[in-house]
């Protein structure tokens, strides 16, 4: 048996201690001739920080929530193979369904290979794609087929066919085009593309040099949000090596293809995630979308013919032409083919990355795979598709992942974020939370999103503050729609989804907060009333010493009183009385 | 270049192929609204007014989404519309959205606070420059007496000039008269008239309504006749507002050009006893009623109906006719009864008249008075004395004439409806007054003789839609003192007049177009935010002395002179927004019913700044559609300009907010000439 260690090293196991799990380890093997590697994230986020025992590839034993303290004892498993003193770290069977459910395409390295090492990536089979295209004279035009055939669409959000795309940026006229990579991944509670740069960083430069062979493009630019720095250090590395390796620059394995890659950071502005303005940005203008037509296959980066396509879509290509289009097609459903990574997060017990084939139901994906909810609550809603999105209510969780039918229900498939939401969440602040960010993030250009998400959110505060009034419904109805019909740009069209959706299944949350000023979630604090019960309250005087304004008032073993007037809705009163004697509506 | 042929709202179009639909309709003669484009800088798509909905794309299909025809390229058979819901819907929210994040008045309250919307700011800035001429042509566009009404008018622009926050409103109503005076003295304005429609109106009435409804209707293409009971033109013009307050001879001329302009005028004809409404509606493609309120309202009290009690109207009626001579007073002791202009009227009459002794009977006390207060002013001067907080209770006669007048004592109690506080009678106080004539100048109304058929409001006025002034006889408008509400000021009926007169051009062209009171921005201006202007006190009009002015019926204002005049028009704070005429913003809002109040929410902050040295910037009026930065950058290649800032709070600035890059502007001016609203304003 040849152990060797690698340590789950993406930015979300950093944030859980990895690193310095790796730390203790590296001393205590030293000399022993076990090497100590580092992989990415392989998604499963409540169980970082994660070390891995591997004998060869297989994979001997999987250790969960692991401290620095434990490095002694695995060190001394590793050495003597006897893992019976870390059987308290080995991975449940329970939790190990997690990634048995799935079906890894996109995702397909993330966790196993080093990112760091193009030897790593290539012992899994990167390259090969790329190496098979340009020695045997596969066309462009081949490339495109195998692309439509796949059926592969745009992870981005909007699910548009990638080799229409492709093929029209190939057709458009001109000898400088650019193909481009869209990493700005800005919805809130969304991460796919980030594990997959950390973590696999080679197959998205293989993807990409595959797009830039197809389309005719001479450079290939990746825009990375500026925060995400480990992403960009290992993008950075992993171009270097492949430029070392020969697989970027000119004349690529000695043919005419050349391609450049560089990365260009983005300073944050969500907007940038929308095509037109990240190519503004890119020229470094100010992030504002440009009017289509013209679409960017036809006048782009420096209004030459450009291609966009996000990571997770790059990621798949690769895949795609190594196996053949038809396998990719063979999964999923008539009208979405293949695989779709999902960001599960929020109330759910097992949050993290998943990829599923599409075709699944939501429910497969948040209770199969995810668990359901966390701590014992009903499950209510889960936002698709970020801000962009809507929410889509328990009695539809068995709508199947497919583009159109997600549409139906007024959500989107977007990029994959999954924010599951149990009783415990007020409606209109989750939808006011998604305006509050769109009317930040809209870029100013257009009357309709500029001042119309303004309006809107001012709309919802003054509902979850207590202030709504009568006809508030119909005048967010009003304006969603006019917003979603006159906006110049995705960000602006989609923004309104949230409050639309929202409205379509919870719209007696709205009227609670309007006409009762109640919270059936009981979340809007100015709407909260706190009570104590007289005959329930023994007089204890905890909740008086532990109110932070004074606003609870009695003598001891007398039952006390709420001053509502000092209250500030902390809760804090609740949570402290041992007899249930206070009660929030 | 291929021709491609399409429609536009149904009309057939062509157009060069790759044109965009904004372009191709500019070539067939359409506008579509717009507010961020120019032809000299990129397609930019921020205003979205342009949408539009393309029904047919050609191969039978409609185009989904609405479509910026400043982006989208006219293709063939397309089916283009303007005028769908959904594109109207789209519009005006979108200006709703724009105006509830607007701060700037369109107009000065000095316009929006005068009846008739007369552009004063606009008159006062062309008597600031000496262009009198100039200023005559603005005001007749609203009013066709300025003379007249220069003097008259109790100026509801000069209680409202904001000027009147630093120190005295500007003599806004005085600067009128001078520019008309100046006007009748040379060579007098006169528009030019519309060819003639064949359309033939008759108006009810020679006051200043139904003489302003004529003059309109003439130059708007239809022959008028304006009939009159009374000898001359004018009504209460001429027989209402004593000379020495508006000469006669004045009013003559500002009438004589009315009727040189085409106006058929026809005196001595009475409604009713000369001619009936019947035979108007036979003979005139419409009827407008402008008769006015003549009957003074009775007090209800004993002893109204003995000689020597007379209504106010009448008072004055009798002395300006002529029908009998001036009254001799000499001697003799007068009550006026009543607290308003007429009451003013009256008893500053009764001094001329040589009266002895004259006392203003009025119920309430003297800051509650409607008249204006420069008139009380003057008729104390003139030796009036004030019986405030007294109503008649009883004329006592003897022989059936006036001898006594009973006063109740009054005192005031809580405010009533209007805001006044409600007098109250003092139970058992009563004061007694020697007295040879009572006025009664408590008000007026109309006299509905001739008036077969018209349906008349419980008040007994006209009942006249306040949108289309039509009676509820076709073709039949009525206007003025005898309609809705009675009796108010001429300005009242001057403007009422010019609105009907636009509506009856439209109904007599064949689509009735209802008045809508347009919609204008406005901002809210304190006393504080005008603390930085430099004090200029009011120029005060020379006045004969009360003692002199007393005795006749001669002006009693001696006129400013050309150089006064323009010294007090430049006072003028320019409230409202130097780009009104030309702004898109205002006249895209006004094509739609908007209500920008049902956003509310907050605003940008308004502030000007003169950063640019050329240009001062209102950022209240900025609607961010970045023309201004696009032109700097694209067209003068200059790139001064940036916008900063995400969301809501995006502005212009200068490039990276560095005031530096401004130095190197070359003051083209092309971003204030490119600016669709007033928020750039060219100061060289």
């Amino acid at each position: 048996m040849s152990i060797r260690i690698a340590v789950g090293k993406g930015s979300c196991g950093i944030a859980a201690g990895a690193a310095k799990v790796s730390e203790a380890l590296a001393p205590l093997l030293a000399g022993s001739g076990i090497p100590l590697g580092t992989v990415g994230c392989i998604g499963m986020c409540w169980l970082e920080p994660i070390v891995d025992l591997y004998d060869g590839d297989a994979l001997k034993a999987r250790l969960v929530q692991v401290k620095p303290e434990d490095a002694p004892r695995i060190a001394d498993a590793a050495k003597n193979g006897d893992f019976s003193s870390i059987s308290d770290l080995i991975i449940t069977d329970d939790d190990a369904a997690f990634l048995q459910k799935q079906t890894r395409i996109a995702l397909r390295n993330c966790g196993i290979i080093d990112p760091d090492s193009i030897e790593s990536a290539k012992a899994a089979g990167a390259y090969t794609a790329i190496s098979h295209i340009l020695r045997d004279g596969v066309t462009p035009e081949d490339v495109i087929a195998c692309i439509k055939i796949s059926g592969l669409a745009g992870r981005g959000g909007a699910g548009f066919p990638t080799w229409f795309k492709w093929n029209a940026a190939r057709q458009s006229p001109g000898e400088e085009k650019y193909l481009i990579c869209n990493a700005d991944e800005g919805d809130p509670g969304a991460f796919m593309d980030r594990a997959v740069i950390e973590s696999d960083p080679h197959t998205l430069i293989e993807g990409m040099l595959i797009g830039a062979y197809a389309i005719g493009a001479q450079e290939a630019i990746v825009y990375v949000r500026a925060e995400y720095p480990l992403a960009i250090k290992r993008l950075e590395r992993a171009i270097g090596e492949a430029r070392a390796a020969g697989y970027i620059g000119k004349n690529i394995m000695d043919t005419d293809f050349s391609c450049e890659f560089r990365i260009k950071a983005g300073a944050g502005a969500f907007v940038c995630g929308e095509e037109t303005a990240l190519i503004e940005s890119l020229q470094g203008q100010r992030g504002m979308p440009r009017l289509k037509p013209p679409f960017p296959a036809a006048a782009g980066y420096w209004y030459k013919p450009s291609n966009i396509n996000n990571v997770e879509t790059y990621a798949n290509v690769a895949w795609i032409l190594n196996n053949g289009g038809e396998a990719f097609a063979a999964m999923g459903t008539e009208d979405s083919k293949g695989t779709k990574v999902f960001a599960l997060t929020g109330k759910i017990r097992r949050g993290g990355l998943v990829e599923i084939p599409m075709g699944m139901t939501l429910r497969d994906v948040i209770f199969d795979i995810g668990g359901g909810i966390r701590g014992g609550k009903a499950f209510k809603a889960v936002q698709m598709g970020g801000p962009s999105g809507g929410c889509i209510p328990a009695e539809l969780l068995d709508t199947v992942i497919d583009y159109k039918k997600l549409a139906a229900t007024g959500a989107i498939m977007g990029s994959g974020g999954m924010v599951v939401m149990d009783e415990s969440t007020c409606m209109v602040s989750m939808a006011k939370f998604f305006l509050d960010f769109t009317a930040k993030e809209s870029c100013g250009k257009c009357i309709h999103c500029r001042i119309g998400t303004k309006r809107l959110q001012e709309i919802l505060t003054r509902i979850v503050e207590g202030r709504g009034r009568e006809g508030d419904i119909e005048l967010l109805e009003e304006l969603c729609n006019a917003v979603r019909d006159g906006a110049l740009c995705g960000l602006g069209q989609t923004a309104p989804n949230p409050v639309l959706s929202t409205l379509r299944y919870f719209r007696d949350e709205f009227e609670a907060h309007i006409t009762e000023k109640r919270c059936p979630a009981h979340t809007c604090t100015d709407l909260l009333h706190y009570e104590i019960h007289a005959d329930k309250c023994r007089g204890c005087t905890a909740c008086a010493r532990k109110c932070p304004v004074q606003a609870i008032s009695g003598t001891v073993k007398q039952p006390h009183v709420i001053d509502q007037s000092k209250c500030i809705r902390c809760g804090q009163c609740i949570a402290t009385c041992k007899f249930d004697a206070i009660t929030v509506e | 270049m291929q021709q491609i042929h399409f429609t536009i709202n149904g009309l057939p179009c062509a157009a060069e192929e790759g044109m965009s639909i904004l372009q191709a309709a500019k070539a067939n003669g359409i506008e579509i609204p717009n507010l961020c484009n120019d032809e000299s800088v990129r397609v930019y798509g921020a205003c979205g007014l342009c949408a539009v909905e393309v029904t047919d794309d050609g191969r039978g299909k409609p185009v989904p989404k609405l479509l910026r025809a400043c982006s989208a390229k006219v293709m063939e058979g397309y089916a283009v519309r303007l005028d769908t819901d959904r594109v109207n819907r789209s519009r005006k929210i979108a200006l709703e959205l724009l105006m509830s994040d607007h701060t700037g008045d369109c107009r000065g309250p000095c316009q929006l606070n005068c009846p008739a919307g007369t552009d004063c700011q606009g008159y006062v800035r062309r008597i600031a420059e000496g262009d009198f001429r100039g200023a005559v042509e603005i005001i007749k566009q609203k009013i066709p007496l300025p003379a007249a009404i220069g003097r008259v008018c109790p100026h509801p622009c000069e209680q409202n000039c904001r000027r009147g926050l630093v120190e005295q409103p500007i003599s806004i109503a005085f600067l009128k008269a001078h520019a008309a005076d100046r006007d009748l003295a040379g060579d007098t304005y006169c528009p030019e008239a519309a060819p003639r429609s064949g359309k033939r109106v008759a108006v009810v009435g020679g006051g200043p309504g139904g003489l302003t409804a004529a003059y309109y209707l003439y130059i708007k293409g239809h022959d008028v006749t304006v009939y009159d009971a009374a000898a001359k033109m004018g009504g209460m013009l001429r027989y209402g507002i004593p000379a020495y307050r508006l000469p006669k001879d004045l009013l003559d001329r500002e009438i004589a050009e009315i009727e040189a302009l085409g106006v058929t005028m026809k005196n001595n004809v009475r409604l009713g006893a000369d001619i009936t409404l019947e035979q108007l509606r036979a003979d005139y493609d419409a009827v407008i009623l402008a008769t006015g309120a003549w009957s003074s309202m009775k007090m209800r009290c004993p002893g109204e109906e003995l000689a020597g009690v007379t209504g106010g109207i009448q008072f004055l009626h009798d002395i300006s006719s002529g029908e009998g001579d001036v009254p001799d007073l000499r001697g003799k002791k007068v009550a006026v009864c009543g607290g308003g202009n007429t009451a003013m009227d009256a008893c500053r009459t009764a001094i001329r008249c040589g009266a002895e002794t004259i006392y203003v009977i009025y119920r309430r006390t003297r800051g509650e008075m409607p008249a204006e207060d420069i008139e009380i002013e003057e008729s104390i001067e003139e030796g009036v004395t004030y019986k405030f907080l007294t109503n008649p209770a009883e004329i006592l006669g003897e022989n059936g004439h006036v001898k006594q007048i009973r006063l109740q004592i009054m005192e005031l109690g809580e405010p009533d409806a209007s805001g006044r506080r409600a007098p109250q009678p003092v139970e058992g106080k009563f004061e007694l007054l020697d007295v040879d004539l009572v006025i009664m100048a408590i008000g007026q109304r109309l006299d509905p003789a001739g008036l077969d058929g018209i349906e008349l409001t419980k008040k007994g006025t006209i009942a006249a839609d306040e949108s289309t002034f039509r009676t509820n006889l076709d073709n039949v408008y009525a206007i003025g003192d005898a309609t809705n509400r009675g009796a108010s000021i001429a300005i009242e009926a001057i403007g009422e007049a010019g609105r009907c007169a636009a509506v009856v051009d439209s109904a007599l062209r064949g689509q009735m177009k209802p008045y809508r009171a347009p919609y204008y921005s406005k901002k809210t201006v304190t006393a504080a935010d005008l603390a930085d202007r430099e004090k200029q006190p009011r120029c005060q009009m020379p006045v004969r002395p009360a003692a002199e002015r007393a005795r006749d019926f001669a002006p009693v204002y001696l006129g400013f002179d050309d150089e006064t005049v323009r010294k007090e028009a430049k006072r003028c704070l320019e409230c409202g927004c130097h780009d009104y005429t030309d702004c898109k913003l205002i006249r895209y809002a006004n094509m739609h019913v908007i209500q920008p109040e049902r956003f509310g929410g907050v605003r940008h902050e308004a502030e000007k700044e003169r950063r640019l040295v050329c240009i001062e910037r209102d950022s209240g009026k900025c609607i961010l559609c970045g023309l201004c930065v696009r032109i700097c950058d694209e067209d003068a290649k200059q790139g001064i300009l940036g916008l900063v800032g995400r969301g809501f709070p995006t502005a212009v600035k200068p490039e990276f907010q560095n005031p530096e890059t401004v130095a190197v502007c070359m003051t083209c001016g092309k971003c204030a000439a490119a600016c669709p609203t007033g928020a750039l304003k060219w100061l060289k």
